[in-house]
């Protein structure tokens, strides 16, 4: 019983694992908007309208109703912009940063938070080459890393894959959609 | 009373005393966790919880865009842990079913002690209801107010407060009272 109780107790500090920042914002921001020198945060406050387009989309939308991209600027060049997509999971929380150019593709994925369960899963999926399949996805394609995964990969990283490829899928669906065709 | 921890055998002594100090670390452990991710502060709860929703607790009739410079050290600024209704809704899933057992085996020292009825009842009903203002103060603030980050706050100290009387009953009852056997 001791046991038990013990165990329950320990479950009861562990079963919500706290999130492991696996790359820090500034790192991923220089990596994904290379050689910008210049940073602009647009904040798209959505109307309910626009909110429920983007759940329909992709069985989603922020809490807050803002979606937050920026926009990095090298003297007057746009270099592209990014933002940060986060997934609920059962095992907590997944930020993926996605990073695009300026003609709208992705330039990159990085998976910036996960938690103490998800990391070795993570660590597992970017090893085997997860975030390098998103490369070139534009608004309207469909993420695909966990299917590619899933033949070189254990069960539980192409599980996190999975999730990864949701938070990509937001971040396609949001830049599709609202980070140009909303004047501010 | 026949099941009194006063007159226990020394193995279940033993066994009450190793489940109040695991408990004990999980608390100290918790209690580091909260100010890691949530804080002590009713401040630090409300921006947890209530995060940009209170700012902006109606969206706009039709999509709108602000514009603000970012430089590289705003983006390197301590985030807020935000806590958004999905997570709470985990969170909650996850917490309070394992409150419920803590508070439960709490509940059972508590039944072993010399207490009267009145502080046995008032302890009981301290433990469990402890964790109920804790998520109730979580819900109301996502919700309803920032101002009922207090409430979480409360029953966050509440639930210390349990496990101390607790822990402190239990062992001046176990270990220092000299009528006790097989100590």
């Amino acid at each position: 019983m001791n046991l038990v109780l013990r165990g329950a107790a320990i479950a009861a500090v562990l079963h919500i694992t706290p999130a492991v920042v696996l790359v820090k914002r500034p790192d991923a921001v220089q990596a994904l908007l290379p050689g910008a020198d210049a940073y602009v945060a647009r904040e798209v406050h959505l109307s309910d309208p626009d909110a429920h387009r983007l759940h329909e989309l992709v069985d989603w939308s922020p809490d807050d109703g803002v979606l937050t991209f920026y926009n990095g600027k090298a003297g007057a060049t746009v270099v592209g912009a990014l933002t940060f997509a986060r997934v609920d999971t059962p095992h907590g929380p997944v930020e993926v940063a996605v990073g695009f150019t300026p003609q709208g593709a992705v330039r990159g994925v990085i998976v910036t938070k996960a938690t103490v369960e998800t990391k070795p899963w993570v660590l597992e999926a970017v090893g085997a080459g997860l975030v390098e399949r998103y490369r070139g996805l534009k608004p309207g394609d469909v993420p695909a890393g966990a299917a590619v995964l899933a033949e070189h990969a254990g069960k539980l990283a192409v599980y996190i894959a999975g999730e990864v490829d949701k938070g990509v899928a937001r971040a396609l669906a949001a830049y599709g959609v609202f980070h140009n065709h909303v004047r501010a | 009373m026949l099941y009194d921890l006063g007159r226990a055998d020394l193995r279940i002594k033993w066994l009450v005393t190793c489940l109040l100090a695991t408990l004990g670390i999980s608390y100290v452990f918790g209690a580091l966790m909260v100010s890691l991710y949530a804080g002590f502060t009713p401040e630090r709860v409300a921006a947890t919880y209530a995060g940009h929703a209170m700012s902006m607790p109606m969206p706009p009739e039709t999509t709108m865009v602000k514009e603000h410079p970012m430089s590289m050290l705003e983006f390197a600024k301590p985030e807020v842990h935000e806590v958004d209704t999905d997570l709470l809704i985990q969170d909650t899933h996850v917490h309070v079913p394992m409150y419920g057992l803590i508070a439960a085996t709490l509940a059972l020292v508590v039944a072993g002690l010399s207490l009267s009825q009145r502080w046995a009842l008032g302890i009981i009903t301290l433990l469990f209801s402890a964790p109920w203002l804790d998520f109730a103060g979580m819900w109301l603030t996502k919700f309803v107010s920032a101002r009922f980050a207090a409430v979480t706050l409360i029953g966050g100290w509440a639930m210390g407060l349990g496990y101390l009387a607790v822990t402190a009953l239990a062992i001046h009852q176990m270990w220092f009272r000299s009528r006790g056997v097989n100590r």
